[in-house]
C-alpha cells in the first residue's frame, strides 16, 4: 500500500517466519528449507525492482523460493526421495498440551504430504496453510486458475485416501474446529 | 435435482471459500437433503484443516539466529538511500524530534517490513497511529498501561471504549512492553507500546476485523512475527507484572 517498492531487503526480516514455514511445508527439512530461505532473500534482493507496488509480498516471495526448490529438485533428481523420514517426523511435532492423539493424526498428515507428488502438494501448501486465493496461487505456480483447481482438488483426495478421511466418521468434530 | 449437480471442483471452491454467492446458496440448500453430498463436502473441509493444523504452527518457530543474522546482514547492505520513516503509518517514536538520537537500528527494518506483512496479508489495516499521550482519551490509556494487570476489561474516561491488556513482556532492551486491545463501536485495535524515556510509546497497531472474540489468525501471526522480531521474552507472570507496574507508582 504506502511505498510498496520501498525497501524490499527490509521487510524479508519480519518475513522470516513465513517464508521459512512454506519452506518446511515443501521441502520437509529445516537445514534445506534454511538454505532455501537464505537463498530466496538474496534472490528477492537483487530482484527488488521487479516487486509490484500493490500485490501480495508474500505471493512474490513464495514464487522466488517456489522456484528455487523445483530448481533444486531438477539438480538432485538423483537422489531417492523421501530417505530421510526420521526427519519428516520431527517437522511438525505438536507441542506443549498437543494430546497424543493428536500427535498421532498429525504424523500422518506429514506422511502422506510427503507423499503427494511435489505439483500436488505445492498447491496444498499455497492455499490451505498460507491461505493464498486460487488466483494467487495460479499466479505463484505460474499455472491457469483451471490448473490449480484440478491439481488443488486431487491433493485433496489423495491426502483424504491416504490419511483415511471419508468425510464419514469425523466431520462434525472437525467442521467446527477452526484450525488456525 | 440431479445427483452430481455439484462436481469435486465446485464443493472444494466452497470448502475454501472461493465460490459464487449464488452457487454456493444452491449448494448449501442442496446440501440440506443430500447427505451424499455432504459426505463429499466433508472430505475438502477435512483434508484442508488436517493440512493446515499440521503446518500453520511452524510459523512461531524460531528463526534460526544464523539465519536471522545473515538476512538482516544482507538488508543492511542493500538498504536504499531514501528514508522510510518519515511516511510510515507506524509511527514508533512520537518524540522523535524532540529526543535527537537516531532510531535504534533494528527498529527501521522492523517499521518497513510490518507494513508489507500487513498489506500482504489483507483483511485488517494498520491503524493509525494513535496518539497515546496528548488527547483525554490518550491520558486514560497511559494511566490504565501504567496500572491495569493483564486480562481484565476496563473501561476508559466516558468514551465506551473497552481495554483489556493481553500481556506484558520485555523487549530486548530490556523495555517494558505491553499487548493492549481497544474495542470501540465493534472495531478492535490490537496495539504494543513499550515504556521508554517515561511514556508509553505505540510501536504496533492493528485493526483487526474480529470474530467473537479472537483474533484473526492473520493478525495473530503478525504481531508474532513483530514480536519475534524485537526479540520479546516470555509474557510476565502476574507477580512480575506486579512489580513491574507497581514502579510507576
Amino acid at each position: 500500500m504506502t511505498n510498496d517498492t520501498l525497501n524490499v531487503p527490509e521487510r524479508l526480516v519480519a518475513f522470516l517466519p513465513n517464508l521459512r514455514r512454506f519452506a518446511i511445508s515443501l521441502c520437509h527439512s529445516r537445514e534445506l528449507a534454511d538454505d532455501l530461505v537464505q537463498s530466496t532473500c538474496e534472490r528477492a534482493i537483487a530482484a527488488a525492482d521487479t516487486f509490484v507496488a500493490g500485490t501480495r509480498f508474500d505471493a512474490w516471495l513464495f514464487r522466488i523460493l517456489r522456484n528455487l526448490w523445483i530448481d533444486h529438485l531438477r539438480r538432485a533428481r538423483t537422489a531417492g526421495p523421501q530417505e530421510d523420514l526420521e526427519e519428516a517426523r520431527e517437522v511438525s511435532t505438536p507441542s506443549g498440551e498437543a494430546a497424543s492423539e493428536a500427535r498421532m493424526t498429525l504424523l500422518e498428515v506429514t506422511e502422506a504430504l510427503q507423499k503427494l507428488p511435489e505439483e500436488q502438494r505445492e498447491v496444498l501448501v499455497l492455499v490451505c496453510v498460507e491461505e493464498l486465493s486460487y488466483r494467487d496461487t495460479a499466479e505463484v505456480l505460474s499455472i491457469p486458475i483451471g490448473t490449480v483447481m484440478s491439481r488443488l482438488a486431487r491433493a485433496r483426495k489423495n491426502l483424504a485416501e491416504l490419511m483415511g478421511i471419508s468425510g464419514e466418521e469425523k466431520r462434525s468434530s472437525n467442521m467446527k474446529g477452526d484450525v488456525a | 435435482m440431479k445427483k452430481h449437480e455439484f462436481d469435486d471442483e465446485t464443493l472444494m471452491a466452497y470448502a475454501d471459500g472461493e465460490l459464487d454467492d449464488e452457487t454456493a446458496a444452491g449448494l448449501e440448500a442442496a446440501l440440506e437433503a443430500d447427505e451424499a453430498l455432504a459426505t463429499r463436502l466433508a472430505v475438502f473441509l477435512d483434508s484442508r484443516a488436517a493440512v493446515a493444523s499440521a503446518l500453520k504452527p511452524l510459523i512461531h518457530e524460531p528463526v534460526p539466529e544464523a539465519l536471522l543474522t545473515s538476512v538482516r546482514h544482507m538488508a543492511e547492505k542493500a538498504k536504499p538511500v531514501e528514508d522510510v520513516r518519515a511516511r510510515n503509518v507506524i509511527a514508533f517514536r512520537q518524540k522523535q524530534a524532540a529526543l535527537k538520537q537516531p532510531l535504534r537500528s533494528w527498529l527501521i527494518p522492523v517499521a518497513a517490513s510490518l507494513l508489507a506483512v500487513v498489506a500482504g496479508l489483507g483483511g485488517f489495516m494498520l491503524g493509525r497511529e494513535i496518539g497515546v499521550t496528548g488527547s483525554d482519551a490518550g491520558a486514560a490509556l497511559t494511566a490504565a498501561l501504567d496500572r491495569e494487570v493483564s486480562g481484565s476489561d476496563v473501561t476508559l474516561g466516558s468514551s465506551g471504549e473497552t481495554l483489556r491488556v493481553v500481556a506484558s513482556f520485555r523487549d530486548e532492551h530490556g523495555d517494558l512492553c505491553r499487548e493492549y486491545e481497544r474495542r470501540h463501536h465493534g472495531v478492535s485495535t490490537v496495539s504494543i507500546a513499550c515504556r521508554e524515556a517515561g511514556t508509553w510509546v505505540t510501536r504496533l497497531a492493528l485493526s483487526a476485523p474480529r470474530a467473537e472474540g479472537y483474533t484473526t489468525a492473520s493478525a495473530q501471526e503478525t504481531i508474532d512475527a513483530y514480536l519475534a522480531s524485537i526479540h520479546a521474552g516470555a509474557p510476565l507472570t502476574p507477580e512480575e507484572e506486579r512489580e513491574a507496574l507497581a514502579t510507576f507508582r
